[in-house]
């Protein structure tokens, strides 16, 4: 459904006023001449310039560091690290959570009417997402930081065992 | 400077219909809602009559906003063209897959040419500013158990008192002189 429709089965009707020309393709030649055209043709003359000497950028990898909870006690350079750590992760959490929503939004938009029967994976995903984000950060506030979360994650295991 | 000497003519002509049939009016309307050269209809060869127009200077403000563009400008081009240029002829990078076995540097980690060049030639490399970081944290915290352990030494030296401190040296017993009250009489 989401890659058009197959014009053999589901045949359009045939126009009734054939003779009266659709102005909206005299706009889209117009916009295709006047504005497309030079301005991919330009872009394609830039890009063939750069594509001489093309260099790259990547995506940084940090190694694993010991995490807070084997950390000996006043190594506070363990700690230190493992802070970092905790942030790298915590922002690559955001991130994840951001793109599950964006997937649902991108559904909803693509099924319109629809929506609620054929999103429902995107709804369950969103779901547990935002659950296990809430869980493991949620109300450590703004002034939370590695420690806090072990604390909270102490309580939450405390929590389970009752 | 034309339309306003059309509104004077039409002002002009209007006074002199208005002053052609004022017998027939009342006499103190006469001369009243006039622009200030439409009293009297007179006929000038040029367009109108030669206004001196009385409002305050814009002379400043004209030459604050022409200073103003002017020194916005003559850096401003001069950047605009040079970052143009950069866009155009040299590009962004592209991002791929760090390749086997490469570690790559730590300016090939930004997309724009710009930023590359000044975290390669300007910045430091955030591993020698997280070492630099580090290595205050390993002062201040070595300094910290330093302090605590003087304290502790402290509090214990001056608990059980056979330590260095917390001990004050009182001369030997043996160098006292007893004479002074050895007999009953002094």
């Amino acid at each position: 459904m989401a890659e058009g429709r197959d014009r053999d089965v589901y045949t359009e009707p045939s126009p009734r006023t054939p003779a009266v020309p659709n102005p909206v393709t005299f706009f889209q030649a117009f916009f295709s001449y006047v504005v497309d055209a030079p301005v991919t043709f330009v872009r394609e003359w830039i890009e063939s310039r750069q594509a001489k000497n093309k260099f790259y950028y990547y995506h940084q990898k940090f190694p694993r560091v010991p995490d807070l909870s084997e950390c000996m006690e006043g190594d506070h350079l363990c700690f230190f690290e493992a802070e970092a750590q905790w942030r790298r992760d915590r922002m690559v959490d955001q991130q994840i959570v951001e793109i599950v929503r964006e997937r649902l939004g991108a559904c909803k938009q693509r099924e319109g009417p629809n929506q609620f029967q054929n999103c429902a994976k995107e709804i369950e995903q969103l779901a547990q997402v935002t659950k296990a984000y809430q869980d493991r950060y949620g109300d450590l506030g703004v002034h939370g930081n590695a420690r806090t979360c072990l604390m909270k994650q102490k309580h939450r295991m405390i929590e389970e065992r009752k | 400077m034309a339309a306003m000497s059309l509104l004077l003519r039409a002002a002009a002509a209007w006074g002199a219909r208005r002053a052609a049939g004022g017998s027939a009016r009342l006499p103190w309307a006469a001369g009243a809602a006039r622009l200030p050269g439409t009293v009297a209809p007179v006929r000038y060869s040029s367009h109108g009559k030669r206004m001196f127009i009385i409002k305050a200077t814009n002379f400043y403000d004209a030459r604050f906003l022409s200073l103003l563009r002017f020194y916005i400008f003559l850096t401003g081009i001069p950047v605009a063209l040079f970052i143009t240029y950069v866009n155009v002829f040299i590009g962004e990078a592209e991002l791929a897959e760090i390749p086997e076995g490469y570690v790559p540097e730590y300016w090939e980690y930004y997309k724009h040419p710009i930023s590359r060049w000044i975290a390669r030639y300007f910045f430091d490399p955030p591993e020698k500013n997280y070492e630099k970081h580090m290595a205050l944290l390993d002062i201040e915290a070595k300094k910290t158990d330093l302090r605590m352990t003087e304290l502790e030494a402290r509090r214990l030296m001056r608990q059980r008192g056979d330590g260095p401190w917390y001990h004050y040296e009182t001369p030997d017993k043996n160098l006292i002189d007893n004479s002074v009250k050895s007999t009953p009489d002094n």
